[in-house]
């Protein structure tokens, strides 16, 4: 039992630090908690959704265009809700809460248009199941697991070793230094949307095929956003720490103790984060965010 | 200003007109889920209520009077459901088909009682959806015609043990719904009185999505029967999680479960589970019904609220025509002694006692899923 509860605990926690990932990123350039990130992972998930069900695309392509849809929507909330605020200097509060006026937005949309039915992917893999020393994985959870490090890893080579990275770790440390050396700002943001939306689509398609797609399904990335705090907000390494550990929190509570306490400890552990360690396990200062 | 005024008033005359003057029509209210997650069933539940009102009305109505729905979307919510009843109440109805669901309904029969309108739910199977749990005694102005609880907790437990041959079983369920909380006391109740034992009890959070912990522990344990009483969402995402983390045993559900959606929603996971239900598309006695809402909406009902619904109206026109009033006293009186009344599911007698129906069937169905459909396994008339 020990075994499995690690199991599903890395398997919930991969998800979280996908979902976490994309906090992180906005959170390190523009300093704001961006909460329409869960509606955008809701979208992506339709999205993924109606390529597999309406054009009958594998899971590749589905993935991929999820990935694509979620971060033109990223880019387009960005533009359409924050860049104004953004050219006036507002704080960030103000952004915050714009974030949340889309997330309420974009949910309502969907019930709108869309409505309020559950929908689940088409099986892609099966149900196979694989044993390990007495406990079963499925393949796609040790498939998305391996994704999503993979992924996060993938993201963290970008920021380190490209210049679009480095601009995006110099635009982190000081935006206005930054636009002054010739860095075009906007674009720069852009691009940090996209890349948050992008992988807003990952975990939106890997949520729908892992539970259900509807409109409400982004209310759980505030699981991922005390992830990301509990990882240091900004930081990428500590998101994905953040997410597995409250996966594994989270399991072990439910297996050891009791499923109905189990939010109590998340929230527990969220308080006690920011009560002894505000800046988390990995933002260690402002500096040295992303 | 005076054009505005003007405006307004012909504004007022309009809405005034649209209504019908009191005497002339019978307004029953009906609270009914049309949005959220169980919109399927309220929205199937709207078109077979206006189909039976449609027939009723051509044939000279109630007591020389034509009956008009006045509905209002609970949103399957119990603070909704409780202002739905309130707006119900100023709206002056007679009566109130509705709601669906066990904990909306515990929520909205105070209210009604106290406005003193007879209220006549349609699925909701909990106990104290008719008795008032504080007291013990008789909500006076309650009703349904569906079975309760307890009946469905034994039906699932002794088809368990007896036709699946069950020695060993777990209970998953949702702790926030008083729905799945009863039935999971119900079920073990009956599983342990006829010598079964329940290995596991584990319950999840509403709006929880993943369930593995909590299967983890019951895998542990290897019951050969696994009891989920929730709703279709809940039934498939837990079906999936036991398959994918390898649990072989047999899933059992409730009527909840009986919705197309299961099949959509669990996929392959949910394929050979067992549920109770209140009807089946092959029920011999609702084969008119289903011919006539097919021809009139071109698909199958979905089951059972379409049918509750109407046994709903049919208790509510035949009280009234009993008591020759629609005073919510004297229909409430004459409800609690309805005796052999054909309504769409068959026949119903309404024990005085509880205001619930004597000897309401329950079914046994089995997902399949390569057909889409569900299958007719068994009936039960009575568990003793």
């Amino acid at each position: 039992m020990f075994l499995q509860t690690v199991i599903t605990g890395l398997s919930i926690g991969g998800i979280y630090a996908l979902m976490a990932v994309g906090y992180s990123l906005v959170f390190s350039v523009l300093n704001f908690s961006n909460f329409a990130h869960g509606a955008v992972i809701m979208l992506g998930a339709y999205v993924g959704l109606a390529l597999a069900t309406k054009l009958n695309l594998g899971f590749g392509l589905v993935l991929a265009g999820s990935v694509a849809g979620a971060g033109i929507i990223a880019v387009l909330n960005e533009k359409l809700a924050y860049s104004s605020l953004r050219g006036r200097k507002a704080p960030s509060l103000y952004l915050m809460i714009s974030a949340m006026g889309c997330a309420v937005f974009l949910e309502n949309l969907v019930y709108a248009t869309i409505g309020s039915r559950f929908y689940a992917f088409p099986e892609f893999f099966g149900r196979q199941v694989v044993t390990l020393w007495g406990s079963s994985v499925s393949l796609l959870d040790g498939g998305a697991f391996l994704f999503a490090l993979l992924a996060i890893f993938g993201l963290h080579l970008f920021i380190r070793r490209t210049r679009t990275g480095i601009a995006i770790r110099a635009g982190v440390c000081d935006m206005t230094m930054c636009s002054l050396m010739g860095v075009d700002l906007n674009r720069l943001i852009a691009v940090v949307f996209l890349l948050a939306g992008g992988f807003a689509g990952v975990a939106g398609v890997f949520l729908g095929v892992k539970y259900l797609v509807y409109p409400t399904m982004g209310w759980v990335t505030n699981k991922a956003y005390i992830a990301a705090v509990i990882g240091g907000l900004g930081s990428l390494p500590g998101a994905l720490a953040g997410g597995l550990i409250l996966g594994m929190v989270e399991t072990f509570v439910s297996t050891y103790v009791s499923s109905v306490l189990r939010d109590v400890f998340s929230f527990t552990l969220l308080i006690a984060f920011l009560v002894w360690r505000p800046n988390g396990l990995m933002g260690i200062d402002s500096e040295d965010k992303v | 200003m005076r054009r505005t005024a003007a405006l307004l008033a012909a504004l007022i005359l309009v809405a005034f007109a649209g209504t019908a003057p009191a005497a002339e029509v019978i307004r029953i209210g009906h609270t009914v889920s049309l949005t959220g997650g169980a919109s399927m069933w309220g929205q199937s539940e709207a078109r077979a209520l206006d189909m039976l009102a449609g027939k009723i009305n051509e044939a000279g109505g109630v007591l020389g009077k034509r009956i008009e729905f006045v509905r209002y979307d609970n949103r399957n919510d119990a603070v909704e459901s409780v202002n739905v009843a309130r707006r119900l109440v100023t709206d002056g109805v007679v009566a109130v088909i509705g709601p669906a669901q066990s904990g909306n309904s515990i929520a909205t029969a105070p209210v009604l009682e106290k406005a003193g309108i007879p209220m006549v739910v349609t699925t909701a199977t909990n106990p104290y959806v008719t008795i008032d749990q504080k007291t013990g005694k008789v909500r006076p102005f309650a009703f349904r015609p569906c079975f309760i609880d307890p009946f469905q907790g034994t039906v699932a437990a002794r088809f368990a043990i007896t036709d699946l041959g069950a020695g060993k079983g777990a209970i998953l369920y949702d702790v926030g719904s008083d729905y799945g909380q009863w039935l999971a006391k119900y079920f073990e109740e009956a599983f342990t009185a006829k010598g079964g034992t329940i290995v596991a009890k584990e319950a999840f959070r509403t709006e929880e999505l993943d369930y593995r912990a909590q299967l983890g522990k019951i895998k542990e344990l290897a019951p050969d029967v696994i009891f989920i009483p929730t709703s279709q969402k809940e039934a498939a995402m837990a079906a999936k999680q036991a398959r994918d983390i390898g649990i072989k045993a047999t899933l059992l559900g409730t009527d909840n479960w009986g919705s197309p959606d299961l099949i959509d929603l669990g996929g392959s996971a949910i394929d050979g589970g067992y549920f109770v239900n209140l009807t089946d598309l092959a029920d011999p006695d609702i084969q008119d019904f289903v011919a006539e809402y097919r021809a009139a909406f071109g698909e199958d009902p979905v089951l059972p609220n379409p049918v509750m619904a109407q046994d709903a109206l049919i208790m509510i026109v035949e009280a009234m025509k009993a008591a020759g009033s629609t005073e919510g006293a004297k229909v409430a009186e004459a409800m609690a002694n309805l005796k052999d009344i054909k309504v769409t599911s068959g026949v119903l007698t309404i024990n005085p006692e509880d205001h619930d129906p004597l000897d309401k069937p329950a079914v046994i169905q089995q997902v399949d899923v390569a057909g889409r459909t569900f299958k007719f396994v068994k009936k039960y008339v009575s568990v003793d």
